[in-house]
């Protein structure tokens, strides 16, 4: 299939690319790398008038350590990261992710930033970047405004986007040394979406557990604090506390109606939990 | 149109396309380099697989105006490659091949395996050759392949290089030029789905019978009673105004309802326009309305019923509707393939139109969201009110979600 025609424009700086978003109306569509937008493009699942392409801008680009977090601008591919071209301060978890997020021919060309305007549920970053507690800045020309990522996706293929704006940077926090990461999902196909997405970030010494379950068709679980995952509490010996049956309440109380799928859900979690214990 | 530069296998090209248009086609079509292959168009099969800036990238959703001044190389232009020459030898040697349709995409991304990959891990391989589709070997003949010139060329001391060639960051291909490229004489008005009319189903007169393709079923309670939710559900023209995105064209019967639906998935968007009947049961505060309807700009049709029934709630004080929503979708919409997201769409339409429900029974104007974008109104107190939510969905494919 080949696309719908439309408009392209490429802005020279980011300002410009959001002053074409701004006076445009609904039918205009950022373009960073295309490996999510493009297909739909060509199945003509979305015809815009106008695409604005943001993948070369420099100021989106760019990756500093701010303090105690990493800065990456929106349009750092997967390839960036699965490559260790960019620092990394979650001691290899973005890493792993990134180094299996669909294709190296996709993640060559597909970025961090696109990856979460998208908001695909199935999406690997959706569920990362939320179990490690990152932020967004959001922008646009009336100014930035920075959004947690639990609070950024709000269903499936909706973000708290408004019109006009764009993601800018993630910022990630640094991950303390004695956290324990796991991160494990279940694509019927190596690289294809996920059908349940498992991340989970706990850190037994200062009894927290950050825990979602992704993938799960609307905006992902995510647990800041997930004790009762746990009996109640996170200690050392959390891997065997992890209790299944309170991850299954919640699977249901979110709306996942097929045992199976919420058997697989918990499993996937399960796996992710011992993952980190390992 | 545009004038678009860019360098193909070492050489400096330009030629006009459509912003529309894939580097795929601009190599075969504008430069006759006819040895990338387009197979699924939308990124999963690998035929079209080339290297962009010296990496791999798929050349069916890179448009062409995208990778001005970027470094292209088809396989075309890997005839001299060292990398490529060894594997071609183990292709032939190892029968990786048999139509050919796949292997170029195949070789490259198999180099690409060669020159990162630190041994002949036959995991890893398989895994990294995951996006390029073979349908007729089988993959053992190529993965015996590629692993044999990674263990050749580790033998010979050529160590792996993690990153392939890359130095700079973000999206291979992008950002090789200073010219700013603004196209906007190719802005196009979208097809007329603004005037979408209902001309094309003035004729039907019957609903046929069908079997929807997908059933989801749905909760939510108003604190009304049955009787004036049922009363309600009987003015046609008050429901509309509680369904987001719905409008009515013409003054509507039961018999006959003419109007359409604008609805919203993230960046995809439809207007389905058509005609609905309703049916009444008043006996047992039941109903149905069935319509079908199409979106002229995608193509698509629709086919669905929404079936009823008012439950009392809290001593008649309070009504939960049980609703069972079934359609069959088909047209380019359908393609979507992920049921899930659509039953997470109509969750989200439903607990809009039970808030709205509520606020015109309790006498306040519903809300007037332009379409069902909204997030809005759910809010975090919206869907604590909506009791039970429970979904089952089915669907005739696979029941997957």
């Amino acid at each position: 299939m080949k696309p719908a025609p439309f408009g392209y424009e490429r802005p020279r700086d980011l300002q410009a690319a959001l002053a074409v978003l701004a006076e445009a109306d609904a039918s205009v569509k950022i373009i960073a790398g295309g490996q999510s937008l493009g297909p739909m493009l060509n199945l003509r699942l979305v015809e815009p008038e106008l695409l604005i392409d943001i993948a070369g801008l420099a100021e989106l680009k760019q990756v500093e350590r701010q303090g105690d977090e990493l800065v990456l601008g929106a349009c750092v591919t997967h390839a960036d990261i699965e490559d260790g071209r960019i620092p990394d301060v979650t001691r290899g978890a973005m890493q792993g992710v990134a180094g299996n997020i669909a294709y190296r021919a996709v993640r060559n060309r597909g970025t961090i930033g696109g990856s979460l305007s998208h908001a695909d549920p199935a999406a690997d970053w959706v569920s990362a970047l939320s179990a490690l507690g990152a932020k967004l800045t959001l922008r646009s020309l009336a100014g930035s405004r920075i959004v947690a990522m639990e609070d950024f996706i709000v269903g499936a293929l909706e973000s708290a986007l408004r019109a006009g704006e764009i993601v800018k940077t993630v910022h990630v926090p640094a991950m303390p040394a004695s956290a324990h990461w796991g991160y494990v999902k279940s694509c019927r196909k190596t690289g294809e979406f996920a059908h349940a997405i498992g991340a989970v970030m706990i850190d037994p010494s200062a009894a927290t557990a950050r825990i979602v379950i992704g993938a799960i068709d609307s905006a992902p679980i995510v647990m800041t604090d997930a004790a009762e995952l746990f009996g109640g509490r996170v200690a050392g010996d959390y891997k065997d506390r992890f209790d299944s049956r309170v991850a299954e309440a919640i699977l249901a109380r979110a709306g996942v109606s097929d045992a199976a799928h919420r058997h697989i859900h918990v499993n996937v979690l399960k796996r992710a939990v011992r993952e980190a214990a390992a | 149109m545009s004038m678009i530069e860019l360098t193909v296998n070492q050489r400096a090209v330009q030629a006009v396309a459509e912003p529309r248009t894939n580097l795929a086609d601009f190599v075969r079509d504008k430069l006759d380099l006819t040895g990338t292959h387009l197979g699924c168009e939308h990124g999963v099969c690998g035929a079209c697989t080339v290297l962009l800036d010296g990496v791999p990238a798929r050349s069916c959703i890179t448009y062409a105006v995208a990778c001005e001044g970027a470094e292209v190389t088809t396989i075309e232009g890997l005839d001299e490659d060292a990398v490529t020459s060894e594997l071609r030898a183990a292709f032939t040697r190892e029968h990786a091949l048999q139509c050919g349709y796949c292997t170029p995409g195949m070789l490259v991304s198999a180099r690409d395996l060669v020159l990162r990959l630190p041994e002949a891990d036959e995991r890893a391989i398989r895994v990294g050759l995951s996006g390029n589709l073979c349908r007729c070997t089988g993959y053992v003949g190529i993965v015996r392949a590629v692993q044999s010139v990674i263990e050749a060329r580790r033998a010979r001391d050529i160590a792996p290089e993690p990153g392939g060639e890359r130095k700079i960051l973000g999206p291979v291909g992008s950002g090789r030029t200073v010219r700013t490229g603004a196209d906007k004489a190719e802005r196009i008005s979208p097809a007329s789905s603004k005037q979408a009319s209902t001309e094309a189903l003035s004729s039907v007169d019957a609903f046929p019978d069908f079997t929807p393709a997908a059933v989801l079923t749905q909760q939510f309670s108003v604190a009304h009673s049955p009787e004036q939710v049922f009363a309600m559900f009987g003015d046609i023209a008050a429901v509309a105004s509680c369904l987001p995105g719905a409008s009515l064209t013409a003054p509507p019967n039961p018999e006959r309802v003419e109007g359409a639906i604008r609805v919203r998935l993230g960046p995809i968007a439809a207007t389905f326009s058509g005609l609905a009947r309703v049916e009444r049961n008043a006996a047992d505060m039941s109903g149905r309305i069935v319509g079908i309807g199409n979106d002229q700009r995608s193509r698509s049709s629709t086919q669905g019923e929404i079936r009823y029934r008012l439950v009392p709630i809290e001593q008649g004080a309070a009504t939960r509707v049980d609703l069972s929503i079934g359609y069959t979708l088909t047209g380019m919409l359908a393609q979507v393939g992920r049921p899930g997201l659509v039953r997470d769409l109509a969750a989200r339409l439903i607990a809009e139109f039970a808030a709205n429900l509520d606020r015109r029974l309790s006498g306040t104007s519903p809300a007037a969201p332009a379409d069902l974008s909204g997030m809005s109104l759910v809010s975090g107190l919206l869907r604590a009110r909506i009791t039970r939510w429970f979904t089952r969905f089915s669907s005739r494919k696979d029941g997957a979600a």
